[in-house]
This record gives C-alpha cells, structure tokens and sequence, in this order.
C-alpha cells in the first residue's frame, strides 16, 4: 500500500528506519571491525571506528590456539549432509503428495510439519539412549542422522509448497501427449522443481548450520560442529576483545555470507511457507 | 502404450502405486521417530527411571514431584516472563519496522536485509554477541565509562533480579526483523483501492490505520504468534550461550531444566515428565492453529 506521504514525513521516517537498522546492525559490525584492531587499539579510549592499523594477526593467532578448521569440517559435513540425505528422502514424498494427492495428504501434512514445531526435549532421551547403546554420540554419522531426522519435515513442507507452484496444465498437457511417468518427471517435471530445490536445499543447510540443542547435547570433542566453537569461546578469557572478535567472526563468517543470499528462503522457511 | 493390456494393466498400477511408495519411507521415519518416541518419553514419565531408563511404573509420582521442586517453578516462571515479553516487543517492534518501511523510503533494498540479518545467525551466535556486549567488564557499561560517561550502570546480566531481561533483548534483537518480514508482507497485501477509498471518505491516518489496516494484519499477527510463541518455548541454545542459566537459578528455563535434571542430576523420569509438560503446552497452541491454516487454504 503506498499512500501519499508529505516530503518531511518521509524524510523523518527514512531517518529513523536508517537509524533503526544500524543500531541492529551495530554489534555484528563492531565484532567485525574490532577483530582487525590490535588488542590495544580495541580498548583505546575513544574507540576508533574504522581508522585505525587494520591487522589479521588476530585470526591467525586463534587459528594457531584453536582447531578452526576442524570445527568447520563438522559443520560443512553436518549440514551437507543431512540436507543431502534428506532432500533424497523428501522430494519423492513432496512429489507425490503435491502432484498425485490422496484424501489423507492434507492431515499427513499437518502432522508432518507439527513434528518441527515440537521441542527438541521430547525425543532427546530415546535419541541419546539409542546412540549410546551403538556409539553414535560424538560421532558426525550420528548427527547427520538426527539432523536428517529433524529437518526432514520442514523439507518436505517446503518442497511441497514449492511443487504447489508448479502449474498443473503443463503435465496434464504432457500426459496427453502420452509421455509416461517417468518422461514427464524427467523433461517436465525437473527443470521446473530445480528452483525451489535448491531453495530448499540453502535453507535446510542453514538450519543444520545454526543447529545448536543436538550439535551441543550430542557432541564432546570429535564431532563438535562451528557452533560448539562458539560455546567454548564464550567465556571471555581475560580482556582479550581482538581476539574473542576474530574467533566468533570467524565462527560466523559462513553464516553472514550465506545468510545474505537466502534471507526470502529463511523467511518463508521459518513462517512454515505463510511468507513466500 | 504398450500393446498387451495384460502389460499395460501391470504397469498403470505400478504407476498409481508410486506415489504411495515413495511418501512410505518419510512417513514412516517421521512418525517413528518422532510421535514413537515422544510416546517413550511419555512412558519414561511414569517410571522411576533415574541414570538409566527403568520401565517400572510409578503412576503420577514424576508429576507432583516436578511441580513441587522450586527449581520447575522457576522455570516456568521464567518462561512466563520471558515469553510474554519477547511475543509481545518482538510483535510492536516488527509491526513498526513494518510500517515504516512500507512508507517507500530510500534504500528499502538494502535495509530489508539489514533488519533480517540477526534471523539467520544461530541463537548460540546471539547469545554469545549480547553475553560480551552486556557484561560490564568489557561490554557497553566498560565502553560507556572509557568514554567518559562514569556514572553509567548496566550489569542486569549479572543480577538475578533482572537477568532473564538480559535474555528477552537479545531474543527481540534476532527475531524482530523477521516478524517485520511477516507484517510487511501482510500490509503490502492490502488492496490499495480500499485504503483510497477511506482516504476520499474523510478518514484520518490513525483512523485508517486502526480501523482497516490493522483488521486486515489479523492472519499475520496470528501466524507472527505461533511461530514466536514455539520458538519461546523451545528456547534452550540462547540461555546457555547467554547466561548458562544463571546467575544462580535465574535464567533457567524448562528446556535448560529438562537437560540438567536429566542429564546432570540424573532423574530421567522427572525430566521426561517436564519434556511432556512442554510438548503439551505447544500441542495446546500449535494445533488449532494448524488445523485453521489448513481448512482455509483449500
């Protein structure tokens, strides 16, 4: 809705919505800036803004005290994965109740998606008895399985929303023209789907990325993901700010770069498709 | 198709068995995993189970134990506070921001994705952020005072009166962008011609926005409820980074609880009990919810 405004009122709005954005934006950015300070530039007093000696050593000196890289490994085999698995499991699922629906595919699907809605702590206690019973804990295997599990009916529901999209006279114009069901899937159906498959599938790694109540539950030293690297930093160790600002911008590096891309999937994948 | 009908019989019912095959194994694993194992957690609630699950029934005992322990009711107390804050700011903020970046401001591009940006970061993340920034030793308060402004005084995180606040501002801080998302998409659905129309009738601004607009929101502030309130209830990862629950007792909330009772003190049967509590208490809101969004779609 776009009403007619006066020039000053829109001016102050600007201002303020402006204003509103850098203050959310702030800490993001000053852990940012504060990690290419050096540790006596972080604590000057005034602060300096964005004139200052810009250094890395920083982000070296953590890489040196800390496994960076194998935090990361977890997290990029954690999140891949599971989003793998689990697309492979759901788009035959999402396919056949939006294209070849039955009378129960309405309540399935309620059922599917309240699964997500449900805490965490419901099925925490038979998931941790089976893994230590097959010494799943601390494993990455393990936690692909969980994070498979969990995210398999947000998957389903937005690859179903997204087939929902997909006009329904295309096929029935194949179908006549007497393609089987394996020529309409492959020369019709696919270059339609890959959108919002891919859609999905950056959605799906970001929730597996930012997944913390099983990474942190069911992990110790091996398997422990990015955001465990996070946890551990979180206790400042003595006042050294450069430092702790490099270890969580790196920590959050990935996400800042991807979350950029996949803000409209985020959206619509947290509001349960209510946002498109 | 095929010539002989015996194959092609064969083969249009393989093709309507298809679709059923291939939703089986999703099925399957989801309502195994989930609704079977919340059904363990359930049984598990009426056993004595302790370090290990004991399958030796105790009837409601786990029940009245977990409400007399000070402990839950701090949880829930906390959950109260916290959940009623965060819904309510989260929603007045979000609406805001809403608003006015519905006014066509300059930059709407690129300041959408600002406001969103908190969303995609893990609550963990979050938490962690706002744990540095609100400690006095070397957050806002030590900023404040290096820069000349002694007399400033912020250390809620560190008071147990007023920590659990400490866990609301940094939970509206990530979500209410995203909230923002929702309503703005709401308000960007209103038919310009109704609003025109009152406009020409005579109706002021506050009136417009109060009788039209705001009726209008009513699926997005009913949607922007659910999905709040859910995530407040779930909220577990942010109370660790931010606060690991304390000082003392005061930011514990039921997930933070279910864990440590289970886990740490080991009497599984009183944390399944407060596991069902909480699944209940989202059953509660969630399922007429999804029932009203699914009627009216088709």
């Amino acid at each position: 809705m776009a009403r007619a405004v006066t020039t000053n009122r829109k001016i102050t709005m600007t201002v303020i919505a402006w204003s509103i954005g850098f203050l959310i934006f702030f800490p993001i950015l000053w852990t940012v800036l504060t990690s290419f300070k050096s540790e006596a530039e972080a604590i000057a007093s005034p602060p300096s803004f964005v004139f200052f000696d810009w250094t890395i050593e920083n982000y070296g000196i953590v890489m040196e005290r800390s496994n960076y890289f194998r935090f990361f490994m977890n997290s990029v085999v954690i999140s891949v994965g599971s989003t793998l698995i689990g697309l492979i499991i759901a788009v035959p699922a999402a396919w056949s109740m939006a294209f070849v629906p039955g009378k129960g595919t309405k309540n399935i699907l309620m059922w599917m998606l309240s699964t997500k809605m449900l805490p965490p702590v419901g099925v925490l206690i038979p998931i941790y008895l089976i893994f230590k019973n097959v010494g799943l804990l601390d494993t990455r295997t393990g936690l692909v399985i969980v994070l498979t599990l969990i995210n398999l009916p947000i998957i389903i529901w937005m690859l179903y929303t997204y087939f929902k999209e997909i006009p329904v006279d295309i096929l029935e114009a194949a179908r006549m023209d007497g393609a089987s069901l394996r020529n309409e899937i492959i020369y019709v159906l696919t270059p339609m789907a890959v959108p919002g498959i891919a859609s999905t599938m950056l959605l799906n790694i970001i929730l597996a990325w930012n997944e913390a109540f099983w990474t942190l539950n069911l992990t110790a030293a091996n398997a422990a993901p990015l955001t465990a690297f996070i946890a551990s930093y979180s206790s400042p160790e003595g006042l050294f700010y450069a430092k702790l600002s490099a270890a969580s911008t790196m920590a959050i590096a990935p996400i800042l770069i991807m979350g950029w891309f996949s803000q409209k999937q985020l959206v619509r994948g947290l509001t349960f498709g209510a946002v498109k | 198709m095929a010539s002989a009908p015996a194959q092609a019989d064969f083969k249009t019912r393989l093709q309507n068995l298809i679709p059923k095959l291939v939703l089986a194994p999703s099925l399957a694993v989801i309502f195994l995993f989930v609704y079977g194992f919340i059904i363990f957690t359930g049984y598990l609630s009426f056993t004595d189970s302790r370090i290990l699950p004991s399958f030796n029934l105790v009837g409601f005992e786990n029940y009245s134990k977990l409400f007399r322990l000070s402990h839950w009711t701090t949880s829930i107390t906390n959950l109260a506070i916290f959940a009623s804050l965060y819904i309510g700011i989260s929603t007045l903020i979000g609406l805001s921001l809403a608003t006015f970046l519905d006014q066509k401001i300059r930059g709407e591009g690129l300041l959408r994705p600002i406001y969103l940006y908190p969303m995609a970061l893990s609550f963990i993340v979050t938490g962690t952020a706002w744990k540095w920034l609100l400690d006095p030793g070397i957050g806002l308060e030590h900023t404040m005072h290096l820069w000349g402004w002694t007399s400033f005084h912020f250390d809620w995180i560190k008071n147990s009166d007023y920590a659990i606040y400490t866990v609301v501002i940094a939970a509206v801080w990530q979500s209410s962008g995203f909230v923002m998302a929702m309503f703005l998409a709401g308000l960007r659905g209103i038919d310009n011609e109704i609003l025109k129309a009152a406009q020409m009738d005579g109706a002021g601004n506050w009136q417009m926005y109060r009788r039209i607009i705001l009726p209008q929101l009513r699926p997005a502030f009913l949607s922007a409820f659910v999905i709040l309130s859910h995530l407040a209830v779930k909220s577990y990862d942010l109370v660790i980074a931010l606060t690991g629950g304390g000082p003392g007792r005061a930011t514990e909330l039921p997930a933070t609880f279910m864990y440590s009772y289970t886990f740490t003190r080991n009497q599984m049967g009183i944390g399944a009990s407060s596991a069902v509590i909480m699944l209940m208490t989202i059953a509660a809101i969630m399922v007429p919810y999804l029932y009203a969004e699914l009627r009216e779609k088709k």
